[in-house]
């Protein structure tokens, strides 16, 4: 993923590397230090790289997840498109000879196409008895193709197709529709080609590739190729006369040809390109391939990003205890003459060190990763699909993605140790080396004031028209950092904790509650808006709390003054992590800002189970099930013969068509559905939005019955994937394009529907439905539209999936599919809900970095406090008392962290459930996981407990005698 | 002196062990100690008596002979009633101080008090009366860091002393002090053996320091070199000590 940054993000970490090699070659002293400082203590060097490896490793799986995402949808191109580059689909067999003809003659000369190749298909249904069993298929497509020239059609051995034509009443099929009927070579099949049976006996059963698996779509198809004639005089509405045309080259470099080639085909059409649909598949589907796997692992990598930032706290606090640690010899050596400089250089070439052991380590954990996401995306995919044509996820890595994500992981670990080695490298040599209270800095003390004053003064103002314009990612940043810049200056006024109080609790308060006065920064999809904002949330209420935690703790002084033994652990537990305010303060960012994330994610999990039947219910507007059909006389003989099952049926005169974005995110046109409904059909189906002036949602069914330009939409139209966004809203107009006859209308959105699921076609999944009235369709589509779909209502207490199985038998020649909605709204529902569990399992590694970063803490402060353990064992503490005083200090900034994170991340759900797109269609109730919640802060505070059980025991097992004497 | 003696010593052994290396400490060490002397133990860097010192209060392991304080037998003990023994019968002062960072001067007082059982009010009321004696009053609530290096070893006086224990073990409690320091803390000691009887043993490596006791006992490559008591003590001369 992200080729474009490779060569930057190498440049960045040559760059470095050219530097930390000058520093080790040229000043030997600081290698040796830096180095000796590493293997002076083996396992607490791995703790360090076990803590940072974590970094790279998210970056490098989410990376990964893209590239198996986008690979696997680039796979489907390969099967089912394999030399097809451009399709011209005509809808009468004459049109179909006249195209081509001039296609074929137009681009005999070209030098940029490989094949021409034309034939009839029809959809059409196929039954298989097998062993007293009737096996049906209703989405089955007959092709009457010359399978000479298709063997040959892009090149011999690329579409699947082999050996000679069927003969009479024989027939060759693709292994998907041998695999969807159970049939091998021999077999008899009934085929409903016009709506009539006709008996045909399976020839061989060849490959799903390129032509063998083709349809209309871009999914794999259950194909069967007919002899030769079979189709050329059909008169069914759905069949259709197709020349397809295959670009010079492979798969890949055949489709950069395809505008060139378009043209060309368009240019031999004439005046028949405005009769026929001319399409180019397969630069769609790679397209499409490069925006999934984009989005999803952009989607991957921003959820990871709350993890890195964690593991960037982590090496930050392991750097600013390491430089405590060696306060004295750091003190020494600046006193001996090291220059600062120097001193930053030995830091980083020892933070270098760690960095690159873990930016290793960290790729093949990534692949780890990455593998197992794409193992459990793979499960999630197959269940969004009820056809069986689900997106088939095969495991990819790309050497960009592995280069990219070692770098990144370098970049930012090194970043991080040089702002840490900047940072840590000022200090009082004299208290350094004496080990007393840094004295304050007075130096240049007006300066800095005079500069944080005038960047807040500046922010401020920068912010006005930030805010007014609901930008949301300067709406939440730029008001923050001014007022952290004012801080110097509201120290001086108010003293240094009211001060600081007062300046966390603004931001925490803005953070969560600027979307009052400002609902439109919700409006974005853009995941670096949650990163920023969870980030902020994390940041202020932990400043906040650290701040005020005697205040908070003041309820529980009575019980640690106790004179028991817990009380004094507890004490002692207590007097660390609030007297080191910067580690522990840190390692609660850690703790808070993952747990946020994930109670965000679990919450936003039971909002969309929440109240499902409910959302069934709004989704469907009473209807059970939906019936697609070959167009024919379907919906009047239903209605007629299931009288005592069905209540309402209400048909769909459906077109597909070309539309432009209305939140205008691109300007590729979109592929949609029209649907038009008759009035009062869909009613009780809810809106999200609804345009100002139209009340009630009966108004805004009733506005579009009467104005042909309005239509509403689904909440997702126009989405790549990631979270919704408020892109478009009612009032918005934009154009949609019958591509058979090139007639463009603009449309106003009138609605913005709760949930559009029922009007997704399972024949064109990937097709946004637009839903206007019958007529509007009607005028705009004229023939082109046709009614091929419909809703039905089942009356009470009808089984639905045996009326749909009765249903789907009872129109095998219309080649019905009959799909139970409540259970396909439920299944989706899941499915979405599953995913969210995958990005929850992804965060998790986020809370590893986090019990880790703890880990490293507990381990470092055992050392650092050794000669106090080796006092309270001499003065008469029990060595228990001493391991569980660790324990509790653990298990406190585990509880408080987790707490805390579990605290905004519910606020913030709900905030963002009352203003934000993100949960369009979903209010049904909030409800407040908590037997969830608790169980992530049980298992986190107790993961912490086990990390921290090593350096407790070994922290009980100091011998005071030793531990009193020596300095370590 | 007459009477059950505090503390016992017989042949004591102690041997360091790095790998193959064995380096012994202790050889075979008798001592007696009685109920309110101030005992000082002398000899040169690597003598032995700090580790005498470690293994007389029970801090350290021994590989053989036998202590009684007060009666019990200390390595008869398993560790957790040794401990205890410990926080109700003995005191300790280091040259280090070993004050815990992040508790105040009276928070670091009190902390003997509370492991005795003591309620909360009783003991930071003891401490804050401790603190007043070796003259910190006006210091109670200060951090470590926030005290000087005297102030600081008086504070682990007053932690020593402030469940009144029954001895007293000072390991060169003035080594990382100057002079005058020094000498105000060594004042501090001797009155309190003085006036309160208080058992105090003391390891130092400085003459100055222990011609003011009134026992000295002398060290050498782990053993006793001599064992003597004065009475009374030598006339009190300005302490030379380096910081």
């Amino acid at each position: 993923m992200y080729p474009e940054l490779t060569v930057p993000l190498l440049a960045l970490v040559g760059g470095a590397g050219v530097v930390l090699l000058l520093i080790a070659v040229r000043a030997p002293v600081l290698r040796r230090l830096a180095l000796r400082q590493v293997a002076r203590r083996p396992s607490e060097s791995a703790l360090v790289v076990a803590g940072s490896l974590l970094g790279t490793a998210i970056i490098v799986g989410s990376l990964i997840v893209g590239d198996t995402l986008g690979f696997s949808v680039r796979q489907a191109a390969y099967t089912t498109l394999g030399p097809v580059d451009e399709r011209v689909v005509s809808s009468s067999p004459a049109l179909g000879a006249q195209v081509a003809s001039r296609v074929q003659s137009g681009l005999s000369r070209s030098a940029e196409v490989d094949g021409v190749l034309s034939g009839v298909v029809e959809q059409t249904a196929a039954l298989h008895q097998k062993d007293g069993r009737r096996l049906a298929e209703p989405r089955v497509l007959a092709f009457d193709v010359d399978l000479g020239q298709a063997a040959r059609f892009g090149g011999a051995g690329v579409s699947g197709l082999s050996g000679p034509a069927p003969g009479p009443g024989r027939t060759v099929v693709n292994e998907a529709f041998a695999k969807a009927l159970s049939l091998s070579p021999g077999d008899s099949i009934e085929l409903f080609l016009s709506g009539t049976p006709q008996t045909y006996r399976v020839e061989r059963v060849v490959p799903n590739e390129g032509l063998a698996g083709t349809g209309f779509g871009s999914t794999l198809n259950r194909n069967v190729f007919l002899p030769p004639g079979t189709l050329a005089g059909s008169q069914t509405p759905g069949t259709r006369w197709v020349t397809w045309v295959s670009n010079r080259g492979g798969t890949e470099t055949g489709s950069a040809r395809t505008a060139a080639v378009a043209a060309q085909v368009r240019e031999a059409l004439g005046a028949v390109d405005r009769q026929v649909v001319v399409s180019t598949p397969k630069k769609d589907v790679l397209r499409q391939a490069k925006v999934t796997g984009d989005t999803l692992g952009a989607l991957f990598l921003m959820i990871g990003s709350f993890s890195i930032i964690a593991g960037a706290l982590l090496l930050v606090n392991v750097f600013v205890m390491l430089a405590e640690e060696r306060k004295g010899q750091l003190g020494m050596l600046r006193a001996a003459g090291l220059k600062r400089s120097r001193l930053v250089g030995a830091f980083t070439l020892e933070g270098a060190v760690y960095a690159v052991l873990a930016g290793a380590l960290g790729v093949v954990l990534g692949i780890g990763v990455g593998r197992a996401v794409a193992f459990v995306a793979a499960r999630i995919f197959s269940s969004f699909s009820t056809e069986g044509n689900a997106l088939d996820v095969t495991f990819a890595v790309s050497r960009t993605s592995l280069v990219n994500g070692a770098a990144l992981g370098l970049v930012i670990s090194l970043a991080t140790v040089l702002a840490t080695s900047l940072r840590i490298s000022r200090f009082n040599i004299i208290a350094a080396i004496r080990d007393l209270e840094a004295p304050r800095r007075d130096k240049g003390a007006r300066r800095r004031l005079v500069l944080s004053t005038s960047a807040a003064v500046l922010l401020a103002l920068v912010s006005v028209p930030v805010v007014a314009a609901s930008s949301p990612l300067g709406t939440f940043l730029l008001p923050s950092l001014a007022a952290m810049c004012a801080l110097p200056l509201l120290r001086r006024w108010l003293g240094s904790r009211r001060a600081q109080s007062a300046v966390f609790t603004g931001i925490l308060a803005w953070t969560l509650l600027v979307n009052v006065v400002r609902p439109d920064v919700y409006a974005s999809s853009s995941m670096s808006v949650f990163v920023v904002l969870g980030s902020l949330l994390a940041f202020s209420a932990v400043a906040l709390l650290s701040d005020n935690q005697q205040v908070l703790l003041r309820p529980f002084r009575r019980l640690l003054e106790r004179p028991t033994p817990n009380a004094l652990a507890g004490r002692l537990a207590l007097a660390y992590p609030l007297a080191k305010r910067f580690r522990t303060g840190a390692t609660l960012i850690m703790y808070s800002l993952i747990t946020l994330v994930l109670v965000l994610l679990i919450e936003i999990g039971g909002v969309m189970m929440h109240g499902i039947d409910d959302q069934v219910g709004r989704s469907t507007a009473g209807y059970s099930i939906r019936l697609d059909f070959t167009p024919g006389q379907v919906v009047d003989r239903v209605e007629s013969l299931y009288k005592d099952q069905v209540s309402a049926v209400a048909p769909l005169l459906t077109a597909t068509a070309s539309a432009t974005d209305p939140g205008h995110r691109s300007t590729e046109p979109l592929q949609a559905l029209v649907v038009g409904v008759r009035r009062g059909t869909t009613r009780t189906m809810t809106f999200e939005l609804r345009l100002p002036g139209l009340a009630t949602d009966g108004a805004v069914w009733d506005a579009v019955a009467t104005h042909p330009d309005y239509v509403v939409v689904d909440p997702f139209f126009g989405s790549t994937g990631g979270p919704g966004g408020e892109f478009f809203k009612p009032g918005d107009t934009f154009e949609v394009t019958d591509p058979v006859s090139g007639t463009a209308e603009t449309k106003v959105i009138a609605g913005v529907l709760s949930n559009a699921v029922m009007f997704y076609s399972p024949n064109a999944p990937a097709a946004f439905p637009l839903i206007t009235d019958v007529t509007a369709v009607r005028n705009q589509f004229g023939p082109s539209a046709s009614v091929a779909s419909a809703f039905l209502k089942a009356r009470p207490g009808v089984d639905l999936a045996g009326l749909s199985q009765q249903l789907q038998a009872s129109y095998l020649d219309a080649g019905l599919v009959a799909t139970p909605m409540p259970a396909a709204v439920r299944r989706l529902f899941e499915a979405n809900v599953a995913f969210f569990r995958l990005m929850e399992g992804f965060l998790a590694l986020g809370l590893l970095v986090g019990v880790t970063g703890l880990g490293v803490v507990m381990v470092r402060s055992v050392r650092e406090r050794r000669r106090s353990i080796g006092i309270l064992r001499a003065l008469g503490f029990p060595a228990r008392t001493i391991e569980r005083s660790f324990l509790m200090e653990s298990g406190f900034v585990a509880v408080e962290g987790a707490s805390l994170g579990s605290l905004l991340g519910l606020l913030t759900t709900w905030l963002l459930y009352q203003r934000s797109a993100t949960f369009a269609g979903l209010h049904s109730g909030f409800p407040v996981l908590w037997e969830t919640i608790l169980v992530l802060v049980v298992v986190t505070v107790a993961t912490s407990l086990l990390t921290t059980l090593g350096p407790a025991r070994r922290a009980a097992r100091i011998l005071p005698a030793v531990a009193t004497r020596t300095a370590d | 002196m007459a009477g059950e003696p505090l503390l016992v010593a017989s042949a004591v052994t102690k041997t360091y062990r790095t790998g193959a290396v064995a380096v012994p400490a202790l050889c075979e060490v008798d001592l007696e100690v009685q109920p309110g002397e101030l005992v000082a133990i002398m000899g040169a860097s690597g003598s032995g008596k700090t580790t005498l010192l470690n293994c007389l209060s029970g801090l350290d392991e021994i590989d053989s002979g036998t202590v009684t304080v007060q009666g019990h037998d200390l390595f008869a003990m398993p560790d957790a009633k040794r401990t205890a023994h410990r926080a109700s019968a003995m005191g300790f002062v280091f040259q280090a101080f070993n004050l815990i960072p992040v508790f105040s001067a009276v928070e670091n007082v009190e902390l003997p008090l509370l492991l005795m059982g003591r309620s909360p009010r009783e003991a930071r009321e003891r401490a804050a009366e401790m603190l007043e004696t070796v003259g910190l009053g006006h210091r109670v609530a200060h951090r470590p860091n926030e005290l000087s290096g005297g102030e600081q070893q008086r504070v682990t006086i007053a932690r020593a002393l402030v469940a009144r224990p029954a001895v007293v073990w000072a390991d060169e409690p003035t080594g990382n002090l100057d002079s005058q320091m020094a000498e105000q803390v060594m004042d501090l000691l001797c009155e309190l053996n003085e006036a309160e009887g208080q058992t105090i043993m003391l390891v130092t490596h400085d003459p100055a320091i222990g011609e003011r006791a009134r026992r000295l006992v002398r060290m050498r490559d782990g053993r006793l070199l001599d064992d003597v008591r004065r009475d009374p003590v030598p006339a009190h001369r300005p302490l030379v000590t380096t910081s």
